[in-house]
């Protein structure tokens, strides 16, 4: 008998304060508990506090919430290195090692900067040599999606070798967008908590491989459920189905060097 | 209550199978054909039939896509292919309006096609609101005949919000309101609405993937009032259905929700 797929969600978070979540998740232990319910086994958490409060302190609570859980796996937020209200440098990154937090996120919207190298300069290009993920929200660019999709063409186009992870695009129809990012930069990822199409992941592991998707579900604000079923049931091979529900962010994750 | 979503035998049955012998779903909002903000891989008529045999979808209600923006040719188009696939494939006919007078014509003719079981009405997309005039003979039409109106319904929509569905719903109590995408943004207002209106049901496209939503909708309102949609050929019903499976309700409530409700409405329409 196959070994059960082994779902690690790459697009969760807990914490008060969230906006526009109908249901939150407080607790490290209701985020556990809803894993088991739906049968995800790991997961790589955000903080509420780390986007809607400041990720000096958002991340500082997000360390301590996950220190003696090995299911979960953290994230921290960037800010622009010129205002120093983050560690900076090598200081940061062994502070990531130390925290076991082996991906980042960026808010440009909520945390008022310009997500591009005349903000974050040579900060990105550290982040890409070590193979860091970064993850943007789907509004990192505003409410619009196209005004998002730009954002993430021009950083790309700055800096190609960046690992960067497209979070919960939705689900009216994006591939026109990240089809073109997908062909051109191969350290382009997407969470697919939001890929929705009907027969959307068959027709784009046909064309582009399994290996730059990612299983998320982006709870609390969705539905664990929905992205589990459809990812279990998708017209792929067994090997592209174990590479999107975890192995392929297992992989990223290994591959990242905070040394 | 099960332990876990992955106790119920109807979740291990999908997970297992992709589909549900005993809970065959029944989807009251689809589409057909090609859509211009989207690319869409799987539009054709064998293509979703395919998706729904994947997915052990029984039946479909659908309106197409082209008639949301050419009535007359769209509508032609939907009852054609419905009529491929009898018993397993109906139709919405589509009401534009902004063309009453195409519109009466289009009503007149709805009798011809026995895979009608009702109305499609989209009046953000038509940006003309639910209480307007032009809508006055479509729902006179289809109050006289007990028919299914399916409304898209928006949050705060000066078009289609739960505030205007109630008008219409309290002025037609003959007709069965599903509630497209629940209001979708204004989900207390669609689900009071609901809970006080015998003739509204909540409908869950895209809904469905709100955190806690549909439990809140079958504590407040009732399974009985929630009716399955997902747009095919837009989104996976897969998705859909693990979003209702896995939500914390019981087995009975899920089947209400992906089958037995819409069973008992199309019943009601087709005797």
């Amino acid at each position: 008998m196959d070994e059960p797929l082994s779902f690690f969600d790459c697009n969760v978070s807990f914490g008060p304060g969230a906006s526009g979540v109908l249901r939150p998740c407080a607790s490290v232990e209701e985020l556990l508990a809803e894993m088991d319910w739906v049968g995800v086994e790991q997961a790589l958490v955000h903080h509420t506090l780390m986007r809607e409060h400041a990720p000096q302190v958002g991340n500082t609570i997000l360390a301590e919430s996950l220190a003696g859980q090995p299911r979960l796996v953290g994230t921290w937020a960037i800010l622009p290195p010129q205002t120093g209200e983050l560690p900076q440098g090598a200081a940061f990154f062994a502070a990531m090692a130390q925290a076991n937090v082996r991906a980042l996120w960026a808010f440009p919207e909520e945390h008022r900067y310009i997500l591009d190298r005349a903000t974050f300069g040579a900060f990105l290009d550290e982040v890409s040599a070590r193979k860091i993920p970064l993850f943007l929200p789907r509004e990192a660019g505003g409410p619009r999606p196209p005004d998002t999709w730009h954002l993430v063409y021009h950083l790309l186009a700055q800096y190609p070798q960046l690992t960067l992870v497209l979070a919960a695009h939705g689900p009216w129809g994006e591939d026109r967008y990240f089809r073109p990012l997908l062909e051109r930069y191969p350290r382009f990822y997407l969470d697919i908590s939001r890929y929705e199409l009907d027969c959307g992941l068959r027709e784009l592991v046909a064309r582009y491989g399994a290996e730059r998707l990612l299983y998320g579900s982006n709870f609390p604000y969705h539905s664990m459920g929905g992205p589990r079923l459809m990812v279990t049931r998708a017209e792929i091979d067994e090997a592209a189905r174990r590479a999107i529900a975890g192995d392929n962010l297992r992989r990223l994750l290994q591959e990242v060097d905070l040394s | 209550m099960n332990q876990t979503a992955l106790s119920s035998p109807l979740v291990q049955e999908y997970l297992a199978t992709g589909r549900c012998a005993g809970c065959l779903v029944v989807d009251l909002h689809a589409h057909y054909g090609p859509f211009r903000g989207i690319y869409m891989p799987n539009h054709t008529p064998e293509q979703m039939v395919a998706t729904m045999e994947r997915c052990g979808v029984e039946i479909i209600v659908s309106s197409g896509h082209l008639a949301l923006v050419d009535m007359v040719r769209g509508n032609a188009e939907m009852v054609a292919v419905a009529a491929r696939y009898p018993g397993r494939w109906y139709a919405y006919l589509v009401y534009d309006p902004r063309d009453p007078l195409r519109g009466r014509a289009e009503l007149e003719g709805y009798a011809a096609h026995p895979c009608y079981v009702g109305l499609k009405l989209h009046p953000t997309m038509h940006q003309y609101p639910l209480t307007g005039e032009g809508y006055r003979p479509a729902l006179e039409f289809a109050a006289a005949r007990r028919l299914i109106v399916l409304s898209h319904t928006w949050g705060h929509s000066a078009y289609d919000s739960p505030a205007l569905l109630a008008q219409v719903a309290e002025r037609y109590p003959e007709i069965t309101f599903l509630a497209g995408h629940s209001g979708f943004g204004q989900f207390e207002e669609c689900m009071a609405l609901a809970r006080e209106r015998s003739n509204v049901y909540l409908e869950l496209t895209a809904a469905y993937a709100v955190r806690g939503l549909i439990e809140k909708m079958v504590e407040t309102v009732g399974a009985h009032k929630i009716v399955f949609g997902c747009d095919l050929p837009w989104f996976d019903p897969h998705y859909a259905i693990g979003c209702v499976v896995m939500a914390h309700i019981s087995d009975d409530a899920r089947r209400a929700i992906l089958r037995e409700n819409a069973l008992r409405l199309l019943q009601r329409v087709r005797g």
